[in-house]
Formats: C-alpha cells, sequence, structure tokens
C-alpha cells in the first residue's frame, strides 16, 4: 500500500476528482493549504494597503491506495492537475504499514 | 437499612422476590419488562398518543423500580427507613421516552445511612441494568441537598421535577416540604441566572435559531429542551398567575407543540433504538409518511390527515418549534435580568430620550419597546419602528413583538397604510442593521406581507451535504452577516469591513439577498432563473425603477460565479481576472457582489468560510478592482459596435438620431456606459446638445445628503482642478468622482459631494447661483481665487480622526497611453483641487480620473499624459516630490 499526497492548484480540485472517481478512487482526505515551493508570492495593493500573498492557496489530497492502482492514479492527477504554468503542485508517494478500518477492524488493502 | 450478615445477591438465581415474598427471578421480570415494552411500541405505533406512550413508560418503570427496590431491600433484610428514591428530570415529570435515562435520586437521612446503603443501591441498579433500563443515578443526603452546589446548577434543576418512587416516604417529605422550598428561594438568583447560562450556551450551540435541516428536536432551540427551560424559569420564578389571554393562548399552543415534537421524539427513539434525537432526512420522509403528529398533533401514526411531503411536514415541525422557542425567549427576558454593556445602558439612554416625546416607540433596557399600541395599527408607524430598529442596531422587545402580532391579527383596529411602499421598505433594507429588523419582520409574518416571494422558502429544507439550516433561515443569515462586518467578530471578516461600510445602494444587495434562493421553493430546475422570475413580480410590486431592478437581477443571476471563479479558476490568472471583471463590468457592482458571496458562503454553516476561502475572496476582489482602475483607457468605446445599447438609449432620448449619439459617445471608457443607465446616457445627450449655445452645461441632482454634478464641456487645461476647486469654494467635499473625455475632446465629468454647511439644501435659490459660479470660473469670466480663500481657515481648523499616511505610487505597465498615478491620503476638503492644480501646474493632462474616498481616506486614481505620452520618469520624481510637499 502506498500513501500519495498530491499538492495541487485550487483551480483543479474539481477536475481531478472527477477524473479519480472515473477510475474508481472515491476515498481521499482533502485540505484547504497554503504554501510555496518555487512559485513565491507576489504583493498586491489595494487602496493604498499592500497586501503579500507569499503563502499561496493549494488543496492538498491525502490518499492510501493499493499497490496495484497507485501507476494509474499518479498519471490521472498528472494528466488532470496539470496546467503546465508554475505552482501545478507536486505528488509525494510513501509506503504505509498497515491499515486497519475501526468500525470491523479489517486490515490491509482490504481496509482501503 | 441493610441488616449486617445478610446473604449477597446471587445474580446467577436472580432472588428477587415479588411483593408477596417469593422470588420472582428476572428471567422472568425480563422478558415481562420487554414484553410490556413491546406493547406500548405497538400501541403508538397503531395511534397512541405520545403523552399516554410515555406515560405507560413511566408507569412501567416505576413499577420495576418499586419492585426491584422491594425485594432488594428484602433480600438484604433491610429497611428502608433513612432512604428513599426520587425520581427527577423528565422522568420526574413522568415523561421518559423509549430510551432515555432513568434519573434517580438516592437520598440518604445521613452518612451513616449513606455509608450502609452502598451495596444496596448496587445491587438495586445492576438489576436494573440487567431489565434493560438505563439508570442515571445520584447520591445526596438530605444536608447535602439543602446547600446549593454552584458548579452543578443542571443537579438543582433537575431537582424541581422531583417525584417519589420507593423508600422512606417521610425522608421525602421532609425535603419536599421543608428542606428545599426555602433554599430553593434563597437561591433564586443563582438558579435563574444559571439557567439563563445554561440556555444561551445551548442555544447559541444550535446557531441561535430552529432552522436546521437536521433538527435535534430535544436540545435545538424550539426543541422540548426550550418548553422545559421556560417551565423552570417560571417555576424558579414563582410564577403561579393563572395565564389569561394571548399568554394562555400561547400556552396551549405550546402545549401542542410539545405534543407533536414528542410524538417525533418516540419515534426517533423507536427507529433508532437509542436515545437519538436527531431528525435526520430519512426519517424526516419517514415521518412525514406516516403523518406523524399532524391533525390532533399527538398520534403515533397516520391520522388521516393526507399524507404531506417531507417538505411540508417539516414546515409543521417548524410552526410548532417556532412556537417552544418564542415562548423560551419571552421567558427569558421576562423571568431572567439580561445584564447590559455600558454601550447599551448609553445607548439606550441616548436613543430612548430622543425617541419618547410623540412616539409610538421608545428604547428601554437597551430594547425597544411600544409604547403606544394602538398607533401600530398604521402600517406607516410600525415600519417606521422597524426602521428604527435597522438604523440603530436595536432589537425588539418581546412583548412589542407580542404586542404587534395581537394588532396585526385583531380586525377591530382596521390597518391604514397598509401598502408599503419601496422608499419605506428601503430605509430598512439600506440601513446599517437590516437583520435587526427583517427577523421580526418574518417571525410576524410582515415580510411575506411585503414579499411575498419569500413564502416560497418559509421553513424550506433542501436536503444537501453543505446547508445546515432551511433556505430563509439561510437568506435572513447572509443578512446578518454583513451586518456582523460593522465590528467582525473574527478575522475572516476583516477585508470585507469597509466593503460593506462604503457599499452603494446597500438596499439593493439586501433585497438580492432576501430573494436570491426564493427559486428553491419553485418548481424550477434552475433555482437561479426561478430567483429572476420572482424578482420580475418583486420589482413591478414595488415600483423599482429599472436601473434599481437591473442592479438586483445582476446579483441573483450572478451570485454563485464569484464563489465558483474562486473555486474553480486560477484567480492569480489574468486572463481569469479580465473575464471575471468582463462580467461584473464596474467597481460598485464587484463590491456587491464580493459581499453578497461573502455572506453567502457564511451562511451555508458556521464552518463553510474557511480563512482560507475568506482569503481567496479578497484576493479575486482585489485583483478585480485593480484590473477596472488600471484598464479605464484601454477599453474605449466604438460606439457603432453598440447597437442595441444605441437603441436602448434612443428610446430615452426623444428626437436624438444614431449618428449624433454614436459622436458623443465614441472614445468614451467603457466604465461610461456600466456606470450610467440609458436615462442618464440620454440626459448626457441632451446636455452634450446644448454646448453649442452655452460652451459649460452642468446638471445638479440631489439624493438624499448628497449631490451630484454632471458637468460636460470641451476639454482645457486645468479643468478637473478648477471644478475641484469650485466645489471646494462653496464649501462642497467630494466623496466620488469620475473624469471621462470622448474621442472629439468633450469631456464628462461627474462630481459626488456631500453639501457640509447644507448651503444648498437649505438655501435654494443657492442653487442657480452656484450652477452661475460654476459656469463662469470654468470659462474663465470669474476668477477661482476669491472662492477658495474664504475656505482655507475652516478646512484647516479640523484634525483628522484617524490619521492617514499619504501614499504615491506610479504605474506604466497597465496602460499603452497613459502614466496611472494612485493617490492614498487624508481626505480633506480642497483636497482634489490641490491635486488637480498641482497636476495642471506641472502640465499633466488627466486623461482619465477616478475618484473615491473610504472614511477619511481619499483614494484617486488618474491616468496621466504629459503631450500625448506617458510621464517621464523624472516627471514622476518631480511629481512625486511636489505632491508629497503638498499632501504631507
Amino acid at each position: 500500500m502506498m500513501k500519495l499526497e498530491a499538492i495541487i492548484q485550487p483551480s483543479r480540485f474539481e477536475s481531478v476528482k472527477d477524473a479519480l472517481r472515473e477510475i474508481g478512487i472515491e476515498g481521499m482526505t482533502v485540505t484547504e493549504v497554503r504554501g510555496h515551493g518555487r512559485q513565491k508570492g507576489h504583493t498586491e495593493v489595494y487602496r493604498g494597503r499592500e497586501y503579500t500573498v507569499d503563502l499561496l492557496p493549494k488543496i492538498k489530497l491525502e490518499m492510501v491506495l493499493p499497490d496495484a492502482v497507485v501507476n494509474t492514479v499518479v498519471e490521472t492527477i498528472l494528466k488532470t492537475a496539470k496546467t503546465g504554468k508554475i505552482g501545478d503542485g507536486k505528488i509525494f508517494l510513501s509506503r504505509v504499514e498497515e491499515a486497519i478500518r475501526i468500525r470491523n477492524e479489517e486490515r490491509g488493502e482490504n481496509a482501503l | 437499612m441493610p441488616a449486617a450478615g445478610r446473604p449477597g445477591f446471587d445474580p446467577g438465581n436472580r432472588p428477587a422476590k415479588n411483593m408477596s415474598g417469593s422470588p420472582t427471578p428476572l428471567s422472568v421480570l425480563g422478558p415481562q419488562c420487554d414484553d410490556e415494552r413491546h406493547r406500548i411500541r405497538r400501541l403508538f405505533e397503531t395511534g397512541t398518543s405520545a403523552r399516554e406512550t410515555l406515560s405507560a413508560l413511566c408507569t412501567l418503570a416505576d413499577r420495576n423500580i418499586q419492585k426491584i427496590f422491594g425485594d432488594v431491600l428484602r433480600v438484604h433484610n433491610a429497611e428502608p427507613q433513612g432512604l428513599c428514591l426520587i425520581a427527577l428530570g423528565g422522568y420526574g415529570r413522568r415523561l421518559l421516552f423509549p430510551y432515555s435515562d432513568l434519573d434517580i435520586l438516592f437520598l440518604f437521612g445521613g452518612d451513616k445511612a449513606e455509608q450502609e446503603s452502598r451495596p444496596l443501591i448496587a445491587e438495586f441498579s445492576r438489576t436494573l441494568w440487567d431489565l434493560g433500563f438505563r439508570v442515571s443515578s445520584a447520591g445526596r443526603t438530605v444536608e447535602e441537598c439543602r446547600r446549593i452546589e454552584e458548579d452543578n446548577a443542571e443537579f438543582h434543576l433537575a431537582l424541581l421535577d422531583r417525584r417519589f418512587l420507593a423508600g422512606d416516604a417521610e425522608l421525602f417529605e421532609r425535603l419536599d416540604k421543608k428542606v428545599l422550598p426555602g433554599s430553593e428561594k434563597q437561591a433564586r438568583p443563582f438558579l435563574l441566572a444559571q439557567l439563563q447560562k445554561l440556555t444561551n450556551e445551548r442555544l447559541a450551540r444550535y446557531g441561535n435559531t430552529i432552522y436546521h435541516l437536521e433538527p435535534n428536536v430535544k436540545e435545538a432551540p424550539g426543541g422540548l429542551r426550550d418548553y422545559q427551560a421556560g417551565t423552570w424559569l417560571r417555576q424558579i420564578a414563582d410564577d403561579k398567575k393563572e395565564l389569561r389571554g394571548a399568554a394562555a393562548a400561547e400556552e396551549e399552543l405550546a402545549a401542542n407543540a410539545v405534543d407533536f415534537l414528542s410524538a417525533i421524539r418516540c419515534f426517533l427513539h423507536y427507529r433508532n433504538g437509542r436515545n437519538d434525537n436527531t431528525l435526520t432526512y430519512e426519517l424526516q420522509t419517514a415521518a412525514s409518511e406516516r403523518s406523524l403528529g399532524a391533525g390532533n398533533g399527538t398520534g403515533g401514526s397516520r391520522t388521516g390527515d393526507t399524507p404531506r411531503s417531507a417538505a411540508e411536514w417539516m414546515r409543521l415541525y417548524f410552526r410548532h418549534a417556532r412556537t417552544l422557542n418564542r415562548q423560551l425567549l419571552r421567558y427569558l427576558e421576562q423571568k431572567a435580568t439580561v445584564p447590559q454593556s455600558l454601550k447599551q445602558r448609553l445607548l439606550g439612554a441616548t436613543l430612548g430620550a430622543r425617541l419618547d416625546a410623540g412616539k409610538a416607540f421608545a428604547i428601554r433596557d437597551g430594547l425597544l419597546e411600544v409604547l403606544d399600541l394602538p398607533a401600530l395599527s398604521d402600517r406607516a408607524v410600525t415600519f417606521s419602528l422597524f426602521a428604527e430598529a435597522a438604523r440603530i442596531g436595536t432589537l425588539l422587545s418581546r412583548d412589542a413583538e407580542r404586542g404587534i402580532s395581537y394588532i396585526l391579527t385583531h380586525p377591530e383596529l382596521p390597518a391604514k397604510n397598509k401598502q408599503v411602499t419601496w422608499t419605506a421598505l428601503r430605509e430598512i433594507l439600506g440601513a446599517d442593521y437590516p437583520g435587526f429588523a427583517l427577523r421580526p419582520m418574518q417571525r410576524l409574518g410582515l415580510l411575506t406581507e411585503i414579499l411575498p416571494e419569500f413564502q416560497l422558502i418559509d421553513s424550506l429544507v433542501v436536503r444537501d451535504y453543505y446547508h445546515r439550516y432551511t433556505v430563509d433561515e439561510h437568506s435572513l443569515r447572509t443578512i446578518e452577516h454583513l451586518q456582523e462586518l460593522a465590528e467582525p467578530p473574527d478575522a475572516r471578516g476583516t477585508h470585507f469591513t469597509q466593503l460593506w461600510k462604503t457599499a452603494e445602494q446597500r438596499e439593493l444587495l439586501v433585497l438580492a439577498m432576501l430573494l436570491h434562493d426564493v427559486g428553491k421553493g419553485m418548481p424550477v430546475e434552475n433555482h437561479v432563473a426561478g430567483s429572476l422570475e420572482a424578482l420580475e413580480g418583486a420589482a413591478e410590486r414595488l415600483q423599482l425603477s429599472p436601473e434599481e431592478k437591473v442592479e438586483v437581477h445582476f446579483l441573483i443571476e450572478h451570485h454563485l460565479d464569484m464563489s465558483a471563479t474562486v473555486q474553480r479558476r486560477d484567480i492569480f490568472d489574468a486572463g481569469t481576472i479580465s473575464a471575471f471583471a468582463g462580467t461584473v463590468g464596474t467597481q460598485e457592482r464587484l463590491q456587491r457582489l464580493c459581499l453578497l458571496t461573502y455572506a453567502d458562503i457564511h451562511a451555508v454553516n458556521p464552518e463553510a468560510l474557511t480563512p482560507w476561502k475568506a482569503e481567496m475572496l479578497w484576493q479575486l476582489f482585489v485583483a478585480t478592482s485593480n484590473h477596472f482602475s488600471r484598464t479605464l483607457d484601454r477599453d474605449r468605446l466604438h460606439a457603432s459596435d453598440e447597437k442595441s445599447m444605441l437603441e436602448r438609449v434612443r428610446a430615452e432620448a426623444a428626437g436624438a438620431s444614431i449618428a449624433e449619439l454614436e459622436r458623443f459617445l465614441e472614445g468614451f471608457p467603457r466604465r461610461y456606459l456600466a456606470v450610467h443607465s440609458p436615462r442618464e446616457i440620454a440626459t448626457h445627450l441632451a446636455l452634450y446638445k446644448k454646448l453649442g449655445a452655452e460652451p459649460v452645461q452642468t446638471e445638479l441632482t440631489s439624493k438624499r445628503h448628497a449631490f451630484s454634478l454632471t458637468l460636460l464641456t470641451a476639454d482645457r487645461p486645468a479643468l478637473f482642478a478648477t471644478i475641484a476647486g469650485v466645489l471646494a469654494g462653496w464649501g462642497m467635499n467630494i466623496v466620488k468622482a469620475d473624469a471621462f473625455a470622448n474621442a472629439a475632446g468633450i469631456v464628462l465629468d461627474t462630481f459626488h459631494f456631500v453639501d457640509l454647511h447644507r448651503t444648498l439644501e437649505l438655501n435654494p435659490s443657492e442653487i442657480e447661483r452656484f450652477r452661475q459660479s460654476l459656469a463662469e470660473v470654468v470659462n474663465g469670466k470669474a476668477p477661482l481665487e476669491p472662492l477658495l480663500k474664504g475656505r482655507e481657515s475652516a478646512s484647516r481648523a479640523r484634525p483628522p480622526k484617524v490619521a492617514v499616511p499619504t501614499r504615491i505610487s506610479f504605474d506604466d505597465a497597465s496602460s499603452d497611453h497613459s502614466t496611472l498615478l494612485e493617490i492614498v491620503a487624508q481626505d480633506r476638503p480642497g483636497l482634489l483641487y490641490e491635486i488637480g492644480s498641482t497636476l495642471a501646474r506641472l502640465g499633466c493632462n488627466i486623461e482619465v480620473a477616478l475618484i473615491d474616498t473610504e472614511g477619511q481616506k481619499a483614494i484617486d486614481v488618474f491616468y496621466l499624459t504629459e503631450q500625448g505620452k506617458k510621464l517621464s520618469s523624472q516627471k514622476q520624481d518631480l511629481l512625486r516630490e511636489v505632491l508629497q510637499g503638498t499632501l504631507g
């Protein structure tokens, strides 16, 4: 099992979610986050006040996946989250030791 | 009390004894209890009232408690002296719901009795658990009951419903008749305050509204707990007065509401198999299919009433919930003294004094009270009361509300001036605190009298995962979220405060908010289309001007656009901003749409507007606003491309030809079309046509306390500064201005100003002199300096309340032809003249100007050229230096 974390543009979230649903991925955790990588923020001035947007709004998706579908999910996210501009985000993958469903204590991929 | 050396209670053999002395094994008692429970449930499901059901459950519990207690005493070879069992809370009131806890107090004669009773109580409780009763018990000696536990007000409140169950009856008598009456009387202020605190906390946990999509029928506002809290309030206050008149009628309605809600709660317990009181969507459907509680308000099953849809049935629920909540709030107001803040006291004292004389209402203890009830049969008076509430942000007292309700429903006082005008309604909707009026107006049915369209969403449950409230509640909350922007309760609103304070035509924004979701109550596929249809009727009835209707129409039609742009588009992309700005059209609309979006998201549920979303919304607003001010001269009108607009203007301008109109409009910034209606453009055209006879044409209109001046003339050096100077010389404070020029060099300047000294307002003859003076100075026939001199000393005398540092910035990138100069500075009379004359003196030509103020802050944007080109960097440096020196 792999844990996938993807930081994507908020504007791509709906498309990514729909595309994942089409390949049968329903469960995910979504968080509204702020941050920046190489894409630094900028300063806006409104009526004499400066607003520095140094942490840009992003969406973080988290999901734990059976090994067999990881590549498909990664490809789907890459395809749908990409705008080609700086700030499109990143995908992180890490190995997961165990998953347990609290309701019935099922374990492993069955718990996903 | 138990004797020493008694045999243990053997759970395996269940050696309880029956009343005749022979043991009744729990293996027999258990099934008997279960059978009886099933019988009660069956009866409820076939039509027995909730009241009888609760009573039967209570009798079952009483019987078993008395039996088990007797058996345990016997098994322990003990006597009941010094120990008694008391039912508390709902159980004490004989209202025991199927899966409710049995609240039992073990009352001891003293510490010794308490010590000796412990094993007995443990066995007693265990046995009851084994029989399927959920026991929630407490133990106190009589002396402990006398003392008020300050951190446990709930216990003392539960004691108010005490009922003897079993054991030492004399001990109960002592507590009930001798001990508690005295201590309760002594603790009355404490209990009242605590009950008020607990109630307010509970109501706040549910957002202080009954209108939840999936309400908790026990705890939520309008739930059974409301009725109980009201009863306790009366009990603690020792209010034994017989209820009469309106109060008696209210009590009867409340009793029906309690029956209805009790039936639902019973139903929920049976369906959920536990003490879960949430009326979920699924159970709303199930309850409505059974017409639960409909008709006589008691039945547990279909009553023969026409089956209702879940939405209709929920309206019935809300009607009952409203009754209970209204009664509780009135009791809270009457029985528990509400501590007032100093601000409220001050407000009450000053406003109350002002309102008292000859008025039908006044402020007392921070609430609006009715002084002359019959006067309210005149709707104009009633609406002035609501306008006052909306203006100063003061609640109506519950008594005032009840009085108005009485007037509205009693035909012996026929209503006068029943037809509400848009002018009267605008006073309410455009005020600082419209929600303070709209809430009671909704409760009293006055809102739907004025806006029958709102009835479509009355208590309407539309099921989705995000909304927490009914549609009408959501709509009213949007308005309340706006008015609280005056002092935002958290950081999410901080950015939006100024937008609210400076929004123009708020009444249109608030009207749009009332109507934006009414389509949800119509049989249409797209609720926005339904809401727009509803607007048609409302606009005609209220006699909105075409321009006003267009604005409300825009807000309703696009009320989801800004939110969709924030969530589905890249708001840091220039293309997104440009497209969005194209949809919105003007800065003023953007401001209203942003406020509507902020409030609309906020009112979905308390967590819907995350700080993240609020920030995104603000970023979109700022980017679009800057787009408007920085692209003014990029987007110029080509009149021949605007056929339909030309036709609309021609329809307003009798005798005008399309060719004339095209000549006039050619080259104006597109903003000109966006901020002026066809009727206004036709007026401007008429002025334009007269320029041949008189080279300076003006039009002056007044709107409430402000004036608008439109001036048309051929462009000339220092024109803008000259007009600003004349206005300053006459003591006028410019709050907003636009300066545009068409391709033929005709300048159309619009100034909105406040007549600080009420010169024009109090002396109508001065208006003509003002216009004449303006034309003469602009034409160079009279000097400006003498006018300005008289004003200098006065303008310098007033120190600013809030210091605004001067900020001067240039932007060469936004426009192809001009340099943008943005100045933010302390506003003061004559400021615009000082800036304008400095620009003129340094040879800068104003191509376009946008002048605005925000409190004491002036925000001016100028598109400047020098000999037809952008300003050189040297000129920009010089200008910055001179302006900095002038403005400070």
